[in-house]
């Protein structure tokens, strides 16, 4: 919080002081006015002076009258001097544990000063009189012997008129009294603390405003600059790209059908590979089609409760054919996991269909390519004193995820390369391109789909030689919803 | 903690941290009403019309304590925060100085994804506030048993065995295991205040002694050490697993 803290009275609050420990002060809290107007309605109802003092003996309410006996003594001067004496007295008398204190005065009467409590605190305290206590009669010897001057006859006339009160009936005003104050400087702190946090928190929330207006607007600039560029890199190449092509491929296409005129054997084998060459390239303008919709954000996700298996057999059956050509063994084993999760089935499709074919390409003939999955809990035991340990009741569950592994026997990936192969058109040997063919797309389109599902995808060496591909896709619990559009990548 | 040798005070805070209707604010009531008079100061609920906790509720106690070196006045606050995403910053505030955290986990087996997000949302602002999780005395709360569709016993047992933090079951709406959870977070937080700032020499008050000393104060003498012992996992600092 960068505003400067807000005072009341002279003390500054801050927001942490509402939340900390910090002593409340009657005089922070509470009304003056208010206090005065219930003080005096108990002076009216028992004709008893009240005093209200702060716990530093400031004298925040005082609604008194003189008593006629109390008149008649500070006529005197002597009178006058222990009159004073005895008042700073009871301001300042501890009440002790209980809270309670009976102070007496020379002239018979007395004050009872009692304790205001707040949070366990002494916060301030309750002087309530002079009041005649019950069996009072004449004034004592104390009175003659401090103010000699007196005419004792009429003080005992004037003692005589204050109305006696029982200790006991003292007691229950002076509770009363002491509860209800007590319950007005709750209240009052506590609409004071509510108050302190709205402002904290209008505060906090305008500066969390602020800072997401701003990163907003600067988004909304760069986002506006590349979308124009998307837009017309999309629209130059599926123009300029596939019209081209879709005549090269339906004129192949003709030829190879003999439609204007029979072709020889070796004519008919180039058609034939003319047209297969722009199926290829084709297929090339459809992966940057969709690396670009990847990039620009906007490759549509339709999330729906989809289960893994059904997804890798369709697969697998896809590719079946693939593989028989070239005689490799594409297996599925442990195909009925269980466990549902939040995905696009055609993305996740795309997803496998891509590493099944990969692991195809670079799989040699009498090779394997094995697709296994499995459900994995995602408790680990408390080991080392780490943060990401703790709360595992709490986080475990959250934490349930599908393996699926693709797994193949083909030339491998070295270690030091299995970060860089899900980078777009990056192939980690340059000449395998021509050996095995491939524009290096696949893996990198992999990637964001698996990306976008809040899943990981690494690599792993298969023994002895070959590539695991490990696919992790959280479970529907764990994952709550899936971005409607496959994001693009950060810092675009 | 807030030591004052002048006033010879000591003042700690405890919060109770969870997702939104898990029954943080039930909690502190439940200790209200399960505590000696004398030694609790009234329980402040900043709610909204709904009922929902806008800020926080604090509830105080306070009691005083004969130790080696002369009385001393204890004050304990307990504090919940607002359990509703949006008051991320109020919970960020009221986590200020805590000396301990109870988390009040939902068991209901649909409240799973909350729960763990509260928590995260717990570790992230505790982060921003530049401590460590590693480092907070914490006991986990289990509430809700009484109800239906809940994390079985087992279950519980078995992920508090393996996590870190002992965990309580309680049901606080009744008012169980409401005490347990408070004891065994005040037993792990003084615990851990005096190793950190040596009380026992300072104030001549031992934690086992403090513990059952604060038992006593609030009407439950002799109790302490069973109440915060009824829990399940937990490693206790420099001792073996409960």
């Amino acid at each position: 919080m960068s505003a400067p803290s807000p005072t009341v009275g002279n003390t500054p609050v801050s927001a942490f002081d509402v939340v900390g420990d910090v002593t409340v002060r009657i005089e922070d809290v509470v009304d003056r006015d208010s206090l005065e107007e219930m003080c005096r309605s108990i002076q009216t109802l028992f004709g008893i002076n009240v005093r209200v003092y702060s716990a530093q003996g400031a004298l925040l309410v005082n609604v008194a009258s003189d008593l006629d006996v109390c008149t008649l003594v500070n006529e005197v001067s002597a009178g006058r001097l222990a009159c004073g004496t005895t008042v700073s007295a009871a301001k300042s008398v501890d009440p002790g544990d209980d809270g309670d204190v009976v102070h007496a005065c020379y002239t018979g009467l007395a004050y009872r000063i009692v304790s205001l409590d707040y949070e366990g605190r002494r916060i301030g305290r309750i002087v309530l009189g002079p009041y005649a206590p019950a069996g009072l009669r004449d004034a004592p010897p104390s009175l003659e012997r401090t103010v000699t001057k007196l005419d004792i006859f009429q003080a005992n006339d004037r003692l005589s008129q204050v109305a006696r009160v029982k200790p006991e009936a003292l007691a229950r005003i002076a509770r009363h009294l002491k509860t209800t104050l007590e319950l007005i400087i709750f209240s009052s702190h506590k609409a004071f603390v509510t108050s302190k946090l709205h402002l904290y928190s209008v505060r906090e929330s305008y500066r969390a405003l602020e800072e997401k207006t701003a990163r907003l607007e600067q988004a909304l600039a760069k986002l506006k600059e590349l979308d124009r560029l998307k837009s017309n890199f999309l629209g130059t190449v599926s123009h300029e790209l596939r019209t081209p092509l879709t005549s090269i491929i339906g004129y192949s296409e003709m030829l190879a059908e003999g439609i204007a005129g029979p072709l020889s054997e070796e004519q008919s084998e180039f058609v034939k590979t003319i047209h297969g060459k722009g199926e290829q390239l084709l297929g090339l303008i459809m992966g940057l089609l969709d690396l670009s919709k990847l990039d620009s954000g906007t490759m549509s996700l339709r999330q729906a409760s989809t289960q893994i298996a059904p997804v890798l057999k369709e697969v697998v059956s896809t590719l079946a054919p693939v593989a028989l050509k070239k005689q490799v063994e594409l297996t599925l084993e442990s195909d009925n996991v269980a466990c549902e999760l939040s995905g696009d089935a055609e993305r996740l499709r795309q997803v496998f269909l891509n590493l099944v074919e990969n692991a195809l390409k670079f799989t040699p003939r009498g090779g394997k390519v094995t697709l296994r999955t499995r459900v994995l809990d995602g408790v680990g035991g408390p080991s080392d004193d780490d943060d990401d340990d703790a709360g595992s009741v709490l986080l475990a569950p959250m934490r349930r995820e599908v393996e699926v592994t693709v797994s193949d026997t083909g030339i491998g990936i070295p270690s030091s390369e299995r970060t860089r192969v899900f980078d777009a058109f990056y192939q980690v040997d340059s000449s395998s391109t021509r050996e095995y063919g491939g524009t290096g797309l696949g893996l990198s389109i992999v990637k964001r789909i698996v990306d976008a599902h809040g899943g990981t995808v690494t690599i792993e060496g298969n023994d002895p030689a070959g590539t695991v591909f490990v696919v992790r896709l959280p479970s529907a619990q764990a994952r709550r919803t899936l971005p409607s559009r496959v994001p693009p990548p950060a810092g675009s | 903690m807030q030591l004052n040798f002048a006033a010879r005070e000591v003042a700690i805070k405890l919060v109770y941290y969870g997702p939104a209707l898990s029954g943080k604010t039930t909690n502190l009531k439940a200790l209200h009403e399960l505590v000696r008079e004398g030694s609790r100061g009234r329980l402040m609920t900043l709610e909204t019309k709904d009922d929902r906790t806008l800020f926080f509720d604090m509830l105080p106690l306070v009691f005083k304590a004969e130790t080696d070196a002369g009385s001393m006045s204890l004050r304990v606050k307990v504090f919940t925060v607002p359990g509703q995403v949006v008051h991320s910053s109020t919970r960020r505030l009221v986590l200020q100085g805590a000396d301990g955290i109870v988390f009040v986990a939902d068991s209901q087996t649909a409240e799973t994804e909350n729960n763990a997000e509260s928590f995260l949302d717990l570790r992230a602002n505790l982060k921003e506030l530049g401590r460590s999780l590693s480092k907070m005395p914490m006991v986990i709360q289990f509430n809700k048993r009484d109800l239906p569709n809940v994390r079985t016993d087992d279950e519980i047992d078995d992920l508090a065995r393996r996590g870190k933090e002992p965990v309580y079951k309680a049901c606080a709406m009744r008012g169980e295991g409401v005490l347990e959870c408070f004891f065994g977070l005040l037993d792990r937080s003084w615990q851990r205040l005096d190793a950190e700032h040596d009380l026992k020499a300072k104030l001549g008050l031992g934690p086992a002694a403090f513990l059952e000393m604060a038992a006593a104060s609030l009407g439950h003498a002799g109790k302490a050490a069973a109440l915060s012992a009824a829990c399940v996992g937990g490693q206790r600092p420099g001792g073996p697993a409960t």
